[in-house]
C-alpha cells in the first residue's frame, strides 16, 4: 500500500470561522450566514456549501446561487445547490443558464441535467448551439439526460 | 466486422504480406493476437501493475498519458527499456491517447477522484479497461461505471488483483464448496490502524505556487474534484484521507477484502440492506456489522483478526471458518485441518500478475474478467453506504436494487458529489 511515513503539513484555520471541521458542525443558517459574509473566505464558503449538500433546505438557496458566477466557488454552489430538493434550486440554476458563460456555463447545465430539470429543455435546445464547444456539448448531453429515450 | 470501420485487430487477421517475426514465428506473438495498451496516470501502484503488463509477451505498451513530466518520463523509460526502442509515447492530455486507434486497453492509475470519470470516457473512445481501485468515489459513480460497461460491452476488470490470488481463492472454494456448512458470516478488514482510519478530512492545507504546467498541471491534476490551494504534499502522493480526494480506510481496503466477502456470499449483483456502524471514538476499534437480504451478516473491522498480514478476511460457516489473509497463510477451524496448507509466499505474490493475465485474456475472448464492473460496482456500492453509515453514526436501511437508503434524506444526498466543470459522467 501507499506509506505516509512523515506527519503531513500543519491545515489551513480560517481566522474567522475555524477549522473545516468547526465550520462543518455549524447549522444551515449559520452555514449561510457565512455564505452571504463579504469578508468570509474561500476555504470558509467552501466548506459551507459542502456542508450545506447534506444539511441545506431551500432557505440556503438565494446565497449559493450568489456564488454560481464565483470562478473558484461556483462548483462548491452547485454541489450545495445539486443536492437541495425543491423547485428553488432549480429555479437558481436555470436563472444561471442565462448570466454565466465558458466553463461555468458548462458546469450550470451539468447540475440541470443531473437534476432531470424538464423546464430547463428551452433553455438547453438554444446552448447546444452555442460557439463555445464545452457549452454546446454540455447542453446536448442534458438534453439527452432529460429526455432519456423511451 | 463493420467493413467502414474496421479494428486494428481485425485488419491484422487480413491476409497480406508481412515478415515472420511479425507473424509469431521467432518466438513472436503476431500482432493480431496481441493486445496493444496505453496508461493514464501511473505513479507507485500503476508501476507495479505495469511491470505485470509488461512481463505478458502478448501485450505491446505503447503510450502513457500524465499530468506529471516526471511519471510521463519514468513510465516511457520503462517502456522502452522492455522493448529496446524509443517508441513510447508520452501525452499530457488524455484526448490524445484515446485518439490513437491502435491502442486497444487502458491502464488507469491515477488518483481515485479520476478512476470512473477516465474508465467511461476510455470506454466511451472504444478501449477497454484495468483500473486500480478504487474505482469509484461514490455509489452513484459505481452504478454509473457498471452501467456504462455493459451498455457498450466493454472489458473492465477492476484492480482488486486478490480475487486472483491463490490463496483468496483456496478460502473461497472452501467456502463456495459448502464445507464450512451454511454461510453465516463473513468478516473483512477495513481502515486499520493510525494509518488507514476510516475518517477523511474535509481541511486544506495552506496554499502554495503553482508549478508550471509542463511539471504538473494542476487544474487537470484536480480534474473532476473540487478546487482547493495548490500544494506539493497532494501531488507527491499525500491526497488520502482527504474527502475531496478520498473514500477513506474502508473504501481503500474493503475494495478489497470487502469485495472478496460479496464473492464468496454470492453477492456479486448485490449489496448488503443494512450496515450498523459502532465504535466511533477515534481511538477504540470501529466496526460496522452489515447484513445481506439472506441474512449472511458482513462485519467491516479494523482488528481482532489473526495476524496472517494485511487484508484480512475470515468466513464462518455452521461447521467451520476460515480465515487468510496477504503472504498466503491460511488458518481454518479444527475440522477442516486436512483441507488447506499454505501458499507459498512467492505464489501469493503473483495475485497482481494473475489478475493482469486474466484481464489480457478477457480482452481477446471478450469474457467477463473476475473483477468485473458490476462486481466491482456492487463491492463500492457496499463500502460508500458502510462510510456514509460511518459518517453518520446511525443504522442506515439500504435498497440494492434502487441503490436508495430508506428514509433517510441525509444518507441519500452523500450517494453522489457534484463533478468541476467542465466534467461531468
Amino acid at each position: 500500500m501507499f506509506a505516509q511515513q512523515n506527519p503531513p503539513p500543519q491545515p489551513m484555520t480560517d481566522e474567522k470561522y475555524g477549522t473545516a471541521q468547526v465550520i462543518m458542525a455549524l447549522p444551515p443558517a449559520k452555514l449561510v450566514e457565512i455564505l452571504k459574509d463579504p469578508g468570509g473566505s474561500p476555504y470558509a464558503k467552501a466548506k459551507a456549501c459542502q456542508r450545506l449538500a447534506v444539511t441545506g433546505g431551500p432557505e440556503a438557496v438565494p446565497a449559493l446561487a450568489a456564488l454560481l458566477a464565483d470562478p473558484q466557488l461556483s462548483h462548491y454552489a452547485r454541489t450545495g445547490l445539486d443536492q437541495i430538493p425543491g423547485p428553488a434550486a432549480d429555479e437558481a440554476l436555470r436563472a444561471a443558464l442565462r448570466t454565466l458563460q465558458g466553463r461555468l456555463l458548462a458546469g450550470v447545465i451539468h447540475s440541470v441535467a443531473r437534476r432531470r430539470d424538464s423546464a430547463a429543455i428551452p433553455a438547453l435546445a438554444r446552448l447546444q448551439h452555442d460557439t463555445d464547444p464545452a457549452v454546446a456539448k454540455a447542453a446536448y448531453a442534458a438534453l439527452a439526460a432529460i429526455r432519456p429515450p423511451l | 466486422m463493420a467493413l467502414n470501420n474496421p479494428s486494428r485487430r481485425s485488419l491484422l487477421r487480413a491476409p497480406m504480406i508481412i515478415p515472420a517475426s511479425a507473424l509469431g514465428l521467432n518466438g513472436q506473438t503476431a500482432p493480431s493476437n496481441r493486445v496493444t495498451l496505453g496508461g493514464l496516470g501511473i505513479g507507485g501502484r500503476g508501476a507495479r501493475v505495469l511491470t505485470s503488463f509488461l512481463a505478458q509477451s502478448d501485450v505491446q505498451f505503447l503510450a502513457i498519458c500524465d499530468v506529471r513530466n516526471e511519471r510521463r518520463e519514468t513510465v516511457k523509460s520503462m517502456a522502452d527499456q522492455k522493448y529496446g526502442n524509443r517508441d513510447c509515447a508520452m501525452y499530457s492530455d488524455q484526448e490524445e491517447l484515446w485518439a490513437r486507434k491502435d491502442i486497444d486497453a487502458v491502464l488507469i492509475a491515477t488518483g481515485d477522484r479520476w478512476h470512473t470519470l477516465l474508465s467511461i470516457l476510455t470506454a466511451r473512445a472504444g478501449k477497454d479497461i484495468y483500473c486500480e481501485k478504487p474505482c469509484s468515489m461514490t455509489i452513484a459513480e459505481s452504478r454509473a461505471l457498471a452501467d456504462t460497461m455493459q451498455r457498450l460491452g466493454r472489458v473492465y476488470q477492476a484492480g482488486t488483483q486478490r480475487r486472483n490470488g491463490a490463496n483468496f481463492i483456496h478460502a473461497y472454494e472452501l467456502a463456495r464448496s459448502g464445507k464450512l456448512g451454511k454461510l453465516r458470516t463473513v468478516h473483512a478488514e477495513a481502515g486499520p490502524g493510525n494509518r488507514w482510519p476510516p475518517a477523511t478530512t474535509h481541511a486544506w492545507l495552506p496554499g502554495q505556487p503553482e508549478p508550471s504546467k509542463q511539471v504538473t498541471d494542476w487544474d487537470r491534476w484536480l480534474g473532476p474534484a473540487p478546487w482547493r490551494p495548490c500544494h506539493p504534499s497532494y501531488v507527491q502522493g499525500r491526497w488520502r484521507g482527504y474527502f475531496d480526494f478520498h473514500g477513506g480506510g474502508i473504501l481503500e481496503w474493503g475494495s478489497h477484502t470487502l469485495d472478496l466477502c460479496q464473492w464468496v456470499a454470492g453477492a456479486d449483483a448485490t449489496a448488503p440492506v443494512e450496515y450498523e456502524p459502532k465504535g466511533m471514538g477515534a481511538d477504540t476499534p470501529y466496526s460496522i456489522r452489515c447484513r445481506y437480504a439472506d441474512g449472511v451478516e458482513l462485519m467491516l473491522r479494523d482488528s481482532g483478526f489473526l495476524g496472517l498480514g494485511s487484508c484480512h478476511i475470515r468466513y464462518e460457516g455452521e461447521s467451520g471458518w476460515v480465515e487468510t489473509a496477504d503472504g498466503g497463510r491460511i488458518a481454518v477451524s479444527d475440522n477442516l485441518r486436512s483441507e488447506v496448507r499454505d501458499t507459498p509466499k512467492e505464489q501469493a505474490a503473483e495475485a497482481t500478475t494473475n489478475h493482469v493475465r486474466d484481464f489480457v485474456d478477457c480482452v481477446k475472448s471478450r469474457r467477463l474478467p473476475r473483477a468485473n464492473a458490476l462486481a466491482a460496482c456492487q463491492t463500492h456500492i457496499a463500502c460508500h453506504a458502510a462510510y456514509i453509515a460511518f459518517q453518520l453514526g446511525r443504522t442506515l436501511r439500504f435498497d440494492p436494487a434502487t441503490d436508495t437508503f430508506r428514509n433517510d434524506e441525509q444518507a441519500n444526498r452523500m450517494r453522489s458529489r457534484t463533478m468541476r466543470d467542465p466534467w461531468s459522467l
